[in-house]
């Protein structure tokens, strides 16, 4: 057999079978055809190559978007490291090819392959793919069928690899079961290794019989061996196991302490989103925004020292000669030693020309002080996120800023030579009426204004309204979608209002919104919906330029398979279930099987505790007893964050 | 040294040098841009010290000759580069072993006075082999005699700042020959076109005035040739 070629000069037709990497010439026949093409080519520095036939097992890290995006995700990074320093075990990349690559490679014929040395993706053991966000589900499907995988599990055999999905989107994988083997909830670090060697265990026994044994290990679900029951009304009744060895619950893996970040980072060739390196500073968040789904799936927070952050961060600059460096998490400045870290972050790069980002601050003085220790000079823009226009509606969502903090914290901006200010704001959220949306546009001229007084010549500010999505694992999870006609007249308000010089808005078309939550949100009967809208062509739902809009409303018009068409008598009733329906606080949610440490009874509390307008503090000062600590009471150690119970 | 050329005055220590590499498989399908930041990164792991330029954002200070076509890779490009403190030639190969892509293969490199002109303002002329599919080589051959018997080819300008304004491509292609040996099922095409600024012959505008557009499989530009007083000590 050919070993990985990485000067093969195998002919045009040659190879293309499982086992044996594709030639390089059938690749660079269709480059000249494409945008972008160093997409397809590999050839990074630090990529790791070892021969297929001298492992055991080999994993294919797949995220199904494009490169420019793959490429920043941090737990494939870190898979990818993890499953490499294994000599038994071999870990390739594949991406999604964007919609001209993907014709040119379905017009010859030519699957889809990881970039390291072009072996197909359907010759590796494990397709691990990443669901991080809910618009990745239609995406994933398309690179099974570019990869010549049969996308229903039930059409797949041993021959097959594995399909393992993870990250964010697997707290509710529901809409997306028939296309799965298993999914991992929770963090990967501890479990994939446990993970790959139990499938070289068992690989040859029958693929059913090789999921039950999997099933066993906890943080994984095996989704074929639940079934939902559901009540005459439509409602979920409850989810049940098929087998007596699943549990009826699958509590989310976490690491009690976190591993190192890598050090080899793969260093892309061409210009990618995030271009840079990355070190990873706390994981959590202890800040409880009740929209926030990443802040509750995250916990507990869990920190890194500041020693182990600056090592790491010269390590990975000297593995990759990165010139710019990101501190990963999601709240720097909640970081409990920020204030150590980063003067010891300047003094370790002191004369070497690189520069640190922090993204993700708070709008307080100190972030403003963060920043400008960082910035030396370049100061362009400054990015708040106030979510709501209005004090009430901030409180509602448990972000705890008045209206003059913000201006004050503004004006230092401006005042300290940063001459952009960008705004991050969602509407529809609970409880939102027209002032709240009044409320944001007159921030954004109060802002502008400080701005022309203060600000350096030119000053901007620069408004993203989002919509806001209720998620799975969150206080807001029984809230609805806002309905078109109140997000659009919304939307409009905001257009007229915000405009003119120096000011710029942008904002998510509703249907993006739309397709987001149900698939947020849905249930197993979505499946075949999700299934028949990728066959009409539905992909890349996460672009406004790609997205296949038509597809998607032709198929919800169909109501695809049984279950919806037994259910719903229109499109609209349809609709109105998944999204704009109050969820009943008794009803059983389609994730409610899968935790993620933040027991229901908390966020219930919490739901409640926001129609009265309460705040609740930053969990490092008061436990609020979410649950975190009981669920995991014994991998407690000194980094998390949690207080100390009394 | 491990194959990376050297001549006599490698081992004095000076402040510009001048790399003789080349690019193949994945680091064609790159922009001059991001070539740059390639290089960058290679020699920041090599703890090679570049002399930085002044300002808000300052840059290392490095010159490639001439931009390579994304698609084409290269077997003799030429990138200057300017260092804080002086080094020996021998030291930066030294250096950059263990450290290059495994698609950037550094030729040789050689110090150079630190006044000489720019590489850019030293570049007359390139040299481009190009391996075409699904095409005969007697119908290239007539394409390629058709072609130089012509004496004006009018193509349509580059880029949307020139959007329906054309030029000749002819004088910019000073010779263009089939290349017999190249490996089947593949016909080569080898050239040698104008590189002075504001008069660049490129392969991929030859092919189109061949019409040939669809067929390249691979190209590289095998050498770069500058005005004879080069600055290379």
């Amino acid at each position: 057999m050919q070993m990985p070629a990485s000067h093969s000069h195998a002919g045009p037709g040659a190879a293309g079978l499982p086992g044996s990497p594709l030639a390089w010439e059938r690749i660079e026949a269709l480059l000249h055809r494409v945008q972008k093409p160093g997409r397809y080519v590999g050839g990074e520095f630090n990529t790791v190559h070892k021969p297929w036939d001298e492992v055991a097992t080999r994993v294919c890290l797949a995220f199904p978007d494009l490169y420019d995006l793959g490429m920043s995700n941090f737990s494939l990074m870190v898979l990818y490291d993890i499953l490499n320093r294994q000599p038994d075990i071999l870990a390739h990349r594949a991406y999604l090819p964007a919609p001209d690559m993907i014709q040119e490679m379905r017009a010859a014929g030519l699957p889809l392959y990881a970039l390291e040395d072009y072996y197909p993706v359907a010759a590796f053991d494990i397709l691990a793919i990443s669901t991080a966000y809910e618009q990745l589900f239609t995406n994933a499907l398309e690179l099974m069928d570019l990869s010549g995988i049969p996308i229903r599990r039930e059409d797949r055999n041993e021959s097959h690899p594995l399909v393992i999905g993870g990250g964010h989107g697997t707290f509710n994988p529901e809409p997306i079961t028939e296309f799965f083997d298993l999914f991992v909830i929770g963090e990967a670090e501890d479990l994939i290794l446990d993970l790959v060697d139990t499938v070289h265990q068992t690989h040859d026994l029958p693929r059913v019989e090789q999921l039950r044994l999997l099933a066993s290990t906890p943080g994984l679900y095996v989704p074929q061996f639940y079934q939902p029951v559901y009540a005459s009304t439509g409602e979920l009744a409850r989810i049940e196991p098929t087998e007596p060895s699943v549990p009826h619950e699958v509590l989310k893996r976490i690491v009690p302490v976190l591993p190192p970040t890598p050090i080899r980072q793969i260093v892309p060739n061409i210009e990618i989103v995030f271009n840079r390196a990355v070190v990873e500073i706390h994981r959590g968040c202890t800040r409880g925004c009740r929209f926030c789904q990443a802040g509750s799936i995250t916990r507990p927070v869990r920190e890194r020292s500041v020693e182990e952050i600056v090592d790491t961060a010269e390590a990975i600059i000297d593995a990759t000669g990165y010139e710019e460096l990101a501190l990963l998490s999601l709240s720097s400045a909640d970081y409990s030693h920020i204030t150590d870290l980063i003067p010891q972050l300047r003094a370790r790069f002191e004369g070497r020309h690189i520069s640190t980002s922090l993204p993700s601050l708070r709008i307080d003085a100190f972030s403003v002080e963060l920043a400008e220790t960082l910035s030396e000079g370049r100061r362009s823009g400054f990015t708040f996120a106030p979510e709501a226009g209005s004090e009430e509606l901030r409180y509602r969502i448990n972000k705890n800023i008045t209206t003059e903090e913000l201006l004050q914290v503004a004006t230092t901006v401006f005042e300290r030579g940063w001459r952009v200010i960008k705004l991050y704001f969602m509407i529809g959220l609970p409880t939102e009426t027209d002032a709240d949306v009044e409320a944001i546009i007159d921030m954004t001229h109060q802002v502008r204004k400080i701005g022309n007084q203060v600000g350096a010549r030119r000053t901007e500010v620069h408004v993203s309204v989002s919509t806001f999505i209720p998620k799975p694992h969150t206080s807001f999870q029984w809230e609805p979608l806002a309905d078109a006609a109140t997000i659009e007249r919304r939307q409009s308000m905001l257009r007229e209002g915000i405009r003119g010089r120096g000011l710029q808005l942008s904002w998510n078309p509703y249907m993006s919104s739309q397709l987001e939550a149900l698939l947020a949100r849905g249930d197993r009967r979505l499946n075949e919906l999700v299934e028949r809208a990728w066959h009409l062509g539905a992909r890349f739902d996460a672009w406004d330029d790609w997205r296949n809009e038509d597809a998607w409303h032709r198929a919800i018009a169909e109501l695809p398979g049984e279950g919806l068409q037994a259910q719903f008598d229109s499109p609209e009733a349809f609709l109105d279930f998944y999204l704009t329906r109050r969820r009943a606080e008794e009803e059983t949610l389609p994730w409610d099987h899968l935790q993620s440490g933040v027991e229901k009874r908390f966020f219930l509390q919490d739901y409640r505790r926001s129609r009265e307008g309460k705040l609740l503090v930053d969990c490092r000062e008061q436990c609020h007893a979410c649950g975190i600590l009981q669920n995991y009471a014994e991998l407690r150690t000194e980094e998390w964050a949690c207080p100390v119970l009394v | 040294m491990s194959g990376i050329g050297l001549n006599a005055a490698t081992d004095e220590f000076r402040l510009r040098h001048r790399i003789t590499f080349g690019t193949s498989r994945s680091l064609a399908y790159v922009s001059v841009l991001e070539l740059g930041r390639v290089w960058e990164r290679t020699l920041r792991r090599a703890h090679v010290p570049l002399k930085y330029s002044q300002g808000f954002n300052p840059r290392p200070r490095m010159n490639f000759a001439a931009p390579l076509p994304v698609g084409c890779g290269s077997e003799a490009d030429l990138l200057d580069i300017l260092m804080e403190e002086p080094w020996s030639s021998e030291g930066i190969a030294r250096a950059l072993q263990d450290v290059t892509p495994a698609d950037l293969n550094v030729v040789s490199i050689a110090p150079v006075e630190d006044s000489a002109p720019a590489l850019s303002e030293q570049l007359v002329e390139a040299e481009y082999k190009v391996w075409l599919g699904h095409v005969k080589e007697d119908s290239l051959q007539s394409a390629i005699d058709q072609f130089t018997a012509s004496e004006s080819v009018s193509l349509e300008r580059r880029g949307r700042r020139h959007r329906g304004k054309s030029y000749n491509l002819r004088p910019l292609v000073k010779k263009l020959e089939l290349i017999r040996d190249t490996p089947s099922p593949w016909v080569g095409l080898w050239m040698r076109v104008g590189a002075r600024p504001g008069a660049t012959g490129r392969p991929d505008e030859v092919l189109k005035a061949l019409n040939f557009i669809d067929n390249p499989q691979r190209c590289f530009r095998t050498r770069l040739i500058l005005e004879v007083s080069s600055g290379t000590l």
